[in-house]
C-alpha cells in the first residue's frame, strides 16, 4: 500500500531577483516499509522536497501539487492543526549536523523527554523509562546516565543516535533521513547506517534517505531517485540504476567517482555548474552539460517516461530523449 | 597521483620533506589547577620527494590536523626532527623560518571559511606576495592574473568577491593562493570533501596537473579512501595520534595489514555491487586522547584483539614492504576477516 503519494510537486521561491523554481514536476510514491534513496548534488532540490512535505518551508515558498497524500489522507485539504498532528506523529526527520540540531543549552534527557511528552504523554516515571528504552535501542551505552549529559559532552556519532532516538520516539510510519551520516567518520557512518537499517526493518517504517553519496544509497536503498536542478532525472531499482544508468547525468555522476578509475590520473568530469536562478536553460535542464545533447534536447523539456518493463522493484523512469545505450556504457567503463 | 617517469626527478633525489619521530604534546586544563598532557601526535616519520603524494588517512581526532600544523610550521613540534629541503624546520631561527614557510603552503577543507568575504580575489591572491616579498604592485597583479588562468579561472575574476563563486571555484582560488609563493610542498587538508562529486573530479584533476607542472610534493589529508586511492603514492593510516600502517598505495589497498585499515576499507561505501564487501563492523568510538587505552590504542575496537594487545603497545615494523603496528599482522593478513556480524 502506498504510504506516500506525490504527483507533480513544484516548489518555487519568491526572491528579489525573481521566482526560483527549486523543485518542478516531481512525482514519487513510497510504499509502507520501503526505503527510497534520493541522490543529487547540492542545489538539486532534494532537501527542499522533503521540507515541503513536512510543511517546514519559509513563507516565500509556494508549494503546489496535483496530488499529495500521506497514509491515505489528502494533505492539501487538511487543516494546519490536523496536518501538524499527522506530520508530528507519523513522519519524523533527522538532519545532517546532529550537533546543530540539538539545543546546546539543554540536556539530552530534557530534549528527548520533551518529544515524548508532546506525543505520548504518560507519567513522569513512564516517560523517563521510555527515554532510557529509546536510548538503549539506538545503542547508547549506559543510557540512564547519558540523560543528564549535554550535547557537547557526546561525540557526533552519539548525538546522531540521540536524534534517531527522538525521531523514532513516536513510532513514525515514515522516517526522512537528510544526509544522516555526512558529518560523521567512516567507521561511525557504517554504524549509524546499520542502526537505521535495523530500526527500519524492525519497525517496518518507510524511509527516505537523502544523500549526495551514491555509495551510501547503493548499500542501503533498493530504489533510488536521481535529482538534478529540482527535477527527477531517473528512478529505478538502485542495483540496476548504478549498474546501467540510463540518464546521461546519472552516468556522468557515476563516472566522476574516483573508485571507477583505479590507476588513471585524470577523472572524467561534468563541465559547467548546476543552473542557478538566472541561467536556467531552455529545453532539458541538463543539456548544456550533457555530452549526448542533440537538437531536440535544446528545444523542449523531456518528461519522465517509463523505460524498461516492470520488474519486481518498480519501473525504471528516465527523463531523457536519448537515454544511454549499451554502446555508451561500454565507452564509459 | 603522478608517475615518476613523467617527471625529471629520480627517486634518488634528496627528499623535499623529511620527518622523524614527530611528537606534539599539548598541556590542557582539566578544571582548576589540574593539568593534563594531551599527546596529539606521536611517532610520525616519513619522507616526501618532489612530485610525490603522501596521503594521511584517519578519523577525527587522530592527529591529522595537528600534523598539518606542524608541517606548515605554524607550530613547532614538541620533539622530533623535521627538515624541509635539507634545512632544519623543527627549531629554525627566525630567518630560516620565514624562508621555509614560503616553501610549505596549505589548502583548507572549507573554501567558504578560508577566503575572506570582504576582500577581492586579486587582493586575496596578492596577499602572500605583499607579506613575504617586495614584488612591485604591477608585477603582483600580473602574477595573480596568470595564476587565475593557471587554475582554470578567468582574468576578469580578479576584481570579484568570494561569494560570487561556487564551492569548486573557491577551492581553485584557495589552491591559487597557496601557489602564489611558488612553494615546493603543499599540505592539503581534506581539499575535496566539501565538494560535490562532479566538482571533486575537476579539482582532483587540477591538483594532478599542477603537481606535474611544478613538481610539487603533496601531503594529502583525507578520510575518503576512494579519493586517497586515486591520488596517493604512499599512504599513512593514523589512529589516535600514531601511525598504524604506512606503505605504498598498492600495498595498502591490495593487502591491508592492520585491522583498522581493513575496517576503514570495508566501511567505505561503494556503488559497485560486485565490489561491495562485507562490512567489518567496528564497535565503539575513538577513545579520548587524554586517556588512551593501555597497550594497543585500537584493541578495544579490534575484532582480532587478544589479551596481549592490552598489555604491550605494538611498534611499527616492516612486513613485506609496508610498516604496520600490530602484534598479529602476519596472521591477520593471511586470513582477512570478512563481515564480523
Amino acid at each position: 500500500m502506498a504510504l506516500l503519494e506525490i504527483e507533480q510537486l513544484s516548489v518555487a521561491f519568491d526572491t528579489d531577483e525573481g521566482t526560483f523554481p527549486a523543485v518542478s514536476d516531481l512525482s514519487l510514491t513510497l510504499n509502507e516499509g520501503e526505503v527510497l534513496g534520493i541522490v543529487g548534488e547540492s542545489g538539486s532540490g532534494k532537501s527542499v522536497t522533503m521540507l515541503a512535505m513536512m510543511g517546514l518551508l519559509p513563507f516565500n515558498a509556494r508549494v503546489e501539487a496535483s496530488r499529495f497524500h500521506f497514509a491515505g489522507q489528502n494533505m492539501q485539504t487538511l487543516s494546519d492543526r490536523a496536518r501538524r498532528r499527522l506530520t508530528g506523529n507519523d513522519i519524523a526527520m533527522i538532519f545532517q549536523e546532529p550537533s546543530t540540531s540539538l539545543n546546546p543549552s539543554f540536556t539530552i534527557g530534557f530534549q528527548l523527554l520533551e518529544a515524548i511528552r508532546a506525543h505520548e504523554g504518560g507519567s513522569r516515571r513512564q516517560r523517563r523509562e521510555r527515554a532510557i528504552e529509546l536510548l538503549d535501542q539506538v545503542g547508547i551505552p549506559a543510557p540512564a546516565k547519558r540523560l543528564s549529559d549535554y550535547p557537547h559532552q557526546l561525540s557526533g556519532g552519539m548525538n546522531q543516535r540521540v536524534m534517531i532516538a527522538m525521531a523514532i520516539a513516536c513510532n513514525p510510519r515514515l522516517l526522512i533521513a537528510d544526509e544522516p551520516t555526512t558529518a560523521l567518520d567512516v567507521t561511525i557512518q557504517a554504524q549509524i547506517l546499520d542502526l537505521l537499517m535495523r530500526l527500519q526493518e524492525e519497525r517496518g517504517m518507510g524511509m527516505i534517505l537523502i544523500t549526495h553519496d551514491m555509495g551510501v544509497v547503493a548499500g542501503a536503498a533498493r530504489r533510488v531517485a536521481v535529482m538534478y536542478a529540482g527535477q527527477l532525472m531517473e528512478t529505478g531499482a538502485s542495483h540496476d540504476v548504478f549498474r546501467e544508468p540510463a540518464h546521461p547525468y546519472t552516468g556522468a555522476l557515476l563516472n566522476a567517482l574516483p573508485e571507477r578509475h583505479p590507476g588513471t590520473t585524470r577523472l572524467p568530469t561534468i563541465p559547467g555548474v548546476v543552473p542557478g536562478i538566472g541561467d536556467r536553460p531552455q529545453g532539458c535542464l541538463f543539456h548544456p552539460r550533457c555530452a549526448h545533447a542533440q537538437k531536440d534536447c535544446r528545444a523542449s523539456r523531456p518528461s519522465l517516461e517509463a523505460r524498461h518493463a516492470e520488474t519486481g522493484l518498480g519501473t525504471r523512469h528516465v527523463r531523457c530523449y536519448h537515454p544511454l545505450n549499451e554502446e555508451d556504457l561500454e565507452i564509459m567503463s | 597521483m603522478s608517475r615518476p617517469d613523467l617527471l625529471d626527478v629520480s627517486p634518488l633525489d634528496a627528499p623535499l620533506m623529511e620527518a622523524r619521530d614527530l611528537v606534539q604534546t599539548y598541556q590542557v586544563r582539566q578544571g582548576f589547577l589540574r593539568r593534563a598532557e594531551l599527546h596529539a601526535v606521536r611517532g610520525v616519520s616519513f619522507t616526501l620527494h618532489a612530485g610525490e603524494t603522501l596521503a594521511v588517512v584517519g578519523e577525527s581526532g587522530c592527529g591529522k590536523s595537528t600534523l598539518a600544523r606542524m608541517l606548515t610550521l605554524v607550530e613547532p613540534p614538541s620533539s622530533g626532527e623535521l627538515s624541509v629541503d635539507g634545512r632544519d624546520a623543527a627549531s629554525p631561527d627566525r630567518q630560516t623560518l620565514t624562508a621555509l614557510r614560503r616553501d610549505v603552503q596549505m589548502v583548507f577543507q572549507n573554501p567558504y571559511g578560508s577566503l575572506n568575504p570582504r576582500k577581492r580575489i586579486g587582493t586575496i591572491l596578492e596577499e602572500p606576495l605583499v607579506i613575504n616579498t617586495s614584488t612591485p604592485a604591477d608585477e603582483r597583479r600580473r602574477m595573480a592574473r596568470d595564476m587565475l588562468a593557471r587554475v582554470g579561472l578567468r582574468p576578469e575574476h580578479y576584481d570579484r568577491y568570494p561569494h560570487m563563486f561556487s564551492g569548486g571555484q573557491r577551492q581553485r582560488i584557495a589552491v591559487a593562493r597557496a601557489l602564489m609563493l611558488r612553494p615546493r610542498v603543499l599540505v592539503l587538508d581534506e581539499p575535496v570533501s566539501a565538494l560535490d562529486v562532479s566538482v571533486q573530479a575537476q579539482v582532483l584533476n587540477l591538483l594532478n596537473d599542477l603537481q606535474q607542472e611544478f613538481g610539487l610534493a603533496y601531503l594529502f589529508i583525507s578520510h575518503d579512501l576512494s579519493v586517497v586511492r586515486h591520488v596517493a603514492d604512499n599512504v599513512m593510516v593514523m589512529y589516535l595520534g600514531r601511525p598504524v600502517e604506512v606503505g605504498s598505495r598498492e600495498a595498502l589497498f591490495t593487502t591491508p595489514r592492520h585491522p583498522y585499515t581493513q575496517a576503514l576499507l570495508s566501511a567505505t561505501p561503494s556503488v559497485n555491487p560486485d565490489e561491495r564487501r562485507d562490512r567489518i563492523a567496528l564497535s565503539g568510538e575513538l577513545p579520548s586522547p587524554l586517556s588512551p587505552p593501555p597497550g594497543c590504542a585500537f584493541h578495544r575496537r579490534c575484532p582480532h584483539a587478544r589479551p596481549e594487545c592490552a598489555d604491550k603497545r605494538p611498534e611499527l615494523r616492516e612486513i613485506e614492504g609496508a610498516r604496520v603496528a600490530c602484534h598479529f599482522a602476519e596472521e591477520i593478513m593471511a586470513r582477512p576477516l570478512t563481515g564480523a556480524a
